[in-house]
């Protein structure tokens, strides 16, 4: 068996990048693929919490490369799916604890016992992120829709580009469509027109997520999230399937419109 | 047949031309034509020229094309109303602009330029792509942008006051052209509406850098 490695990354922090990783991991693993993910963001780990296994770590990616411990070791086995595990970042190291040499050792050992190997990338252009992208056969780019994550996409891109990653695609997330309609956010079309590149998913802005992170359930394990709709959407473009883009709009709570609406029922 | 013609290299590489009305035909006669000379469209400049009647099909024939790996850089109308499509379009009457380079020394570049990514080259430069924020191209002679224009541009570079910075959708921050510069006005910036852009061409009047649309430039050229 050979596995795929796939690189979440964005260029701009805070846009979605751990809570995209830490979705599509389990997205994958509950349609029944084997999935590892690892947090390489030495140093802010943070994608333990939202998986909900952060008390469960005992070895990092650190003490792999180090050879302090065996691969076996220190997968977690995710709680609520035999399919998941996450290789936990070091939390007392920094990025330079790892070179990407190292990481695509790992990967390429990963690569044998797993459908799909999940690098969940750091913030910045800087080593981390080198590590990150290097070992990828496929990169998803998260943007929300500002101008300034929308340009620092575009300079990962181009970064990616020069070093012939060309399976590229994007998920443009926290979309308000209230905001758009106003004109006061970029549309889904105005973010293609800027980076050109496949879109892969677009995930609505969820007021729930806070807490789905607090609580450790990512949202697609909330059966009336529409983030976790959105999520299991492209969970389904990644092994294939044509599904439509959610077309997403305003929740209409008027007094007048429930009355339209109780009419046309 | 004959409705789907390759004409060969014009002054961005090659034309794809289709005259057939029917899609279904369409498809039919460019998967013949295709078959025998894909291996030429490759990695080159396609530019698809359309009538006003087939221009309706133009995403379904760019998709079509992109499955057998020819990408589409730009679309080549009469009239860009009425032509729902992502590809940049080049009106014919602003052919000519361009075609006037045929001649002389250009250098192309294929492609998006990204933020942080820079281009420098002697003699005009060609990019049939976007020109994103943060970048910057560099030209001794004119630039042609097929495209948006958000980086910063310096024609001229070197002192040539002459040349002319053309794009289809001009928004950069500053311009450079010779020995001037000028900044956008930071007034009134706003989420702007591509759709309603139209080509623009910025050259040096008087001493000051002036942006007029393509047709006024064209009438004070005369």
């Amino acid at each position: 068996m050979s596995g795929k490695v796939l690189t979440i990354t964005s260029g701009k922090g805070g846009v979605g990048k751990s809570t995209s990783s830490a979705n599509l991991a389990l997205g994958l693993a509950l349609s029944g693929k084997r999935v590892v993910t690892i947090d390489l963001d030495i140093g802010l780990r943070n994608l333990d919490m939202i998986l909900g296994l952060e008390n469960r770590i005992v070895y990092d990616v650190v003490n792999i490369v180090e050879k302090a411990c065996k691969i076996n070791q220190a997968l977690i086995k995710d709680k609520r799916t035999e399919n998941l595990f996450l290789i936990a970042s070091a939390q007392t190291r920094d990025k330079s604890a790892v070179t990407s040499e190292q990481i695509i050792g790992l990967t390429n050992e990963l690569k044998k016992d797993f459908d799909y190997v999940i690098l969940d990338s750091p913030a910045g252009i800087e080593s981390g992120f080198r590590n990150a992208m290097l070992p990828a056969d496929e990169i998803i780019i998260v943007t929300t829709p500002e101008i300034s994550a929308v340009r620092d996409a575009d300079r990962v891109i181009g970064i990616l580009e020069s070093n012939d990653k060309t399976q590229v695609s994007l998920i443009i997330n926290r979309i308000n469509p209230t905001l758009v309609r106003k004109g006061d956010m970029m549309s889904k079309d105005d973010v293609l027109q800027v980076l050109s590149i496949p879109l892969i998913g677009v995930v609505p802005e969820d007021n729930n997520i806070v807490s789905y992170t607090n609580i450790g359930e990512p949202s697609v394990l909330h059966k009336d999230s529409n983030s976790g709709a959105a999520y299991k959407n492209i969970v389904k473009r990644i092994l294939g399937e044509d599904v439509p883009f959610m077309e997403i709009t305003e929740e209409k709570k008027g007094f007048l419109q429930s009355i339209i609406n109780f009419f046309k029922e | 047949m004959g409705k789907v013609l390759i004409k060969g290299k014009n002054f961005l590489g090659f034309e794809i031309e289709i005259k057939a009305e029917d899609i279904n035909e369409i498809k039919k006669e460019l998967d013949i034509v295709i078959s025998s000379s894909a291996h030429f469209l490759k990695n080159t400049i396609v530019t698809l020229k359309l009538t006003e009647k087939n221009k309706l099909y133009a995403n379904d024939i760019i998709y079509f094309l992109k499955e057998k790996d020819i990408d589409i850089n730009a679309v080549v109308l009469a009239n860009k109303k009425g032509c729902p499509t992502d590809v940049p379009i080049i009106e014919t009457r602003n052919m000519h602009l361009l075609a006037e380079r045929e001649e002389e020394q250009a250098a192309t570049f294929k492609g998006n330029l990204r933020n942080g990514q820079t281009i420098r080259v002697d003699g005009d430069l060609i990019v049939a792509g976007n020109v994103n924020s943060n970048s910057y191209v560099y030209a001794t002679g004119n630039i042609f942008v097929l495209g948006n224009l958000d980086g910063i541009p310096h024609a001229g570079y070197g002192g040539n006051n002459e040349a002319v910075i053309f794009a289809f959708s001009m928004n950069p921050p500053q311009i450079r052209i010779g020995d001037f510069i000028t900044r956008s006005p930071e007034e009134g910036v706003k989420i702007r509406n591509r759709s309603a852009a139209s080509s623009e061409v910025a050259y040096v009047n008087e001493g000051n850098i002036v942006i007029s649309t393509y047709e006024e430039w064209l009438k004070l050229k005369r």
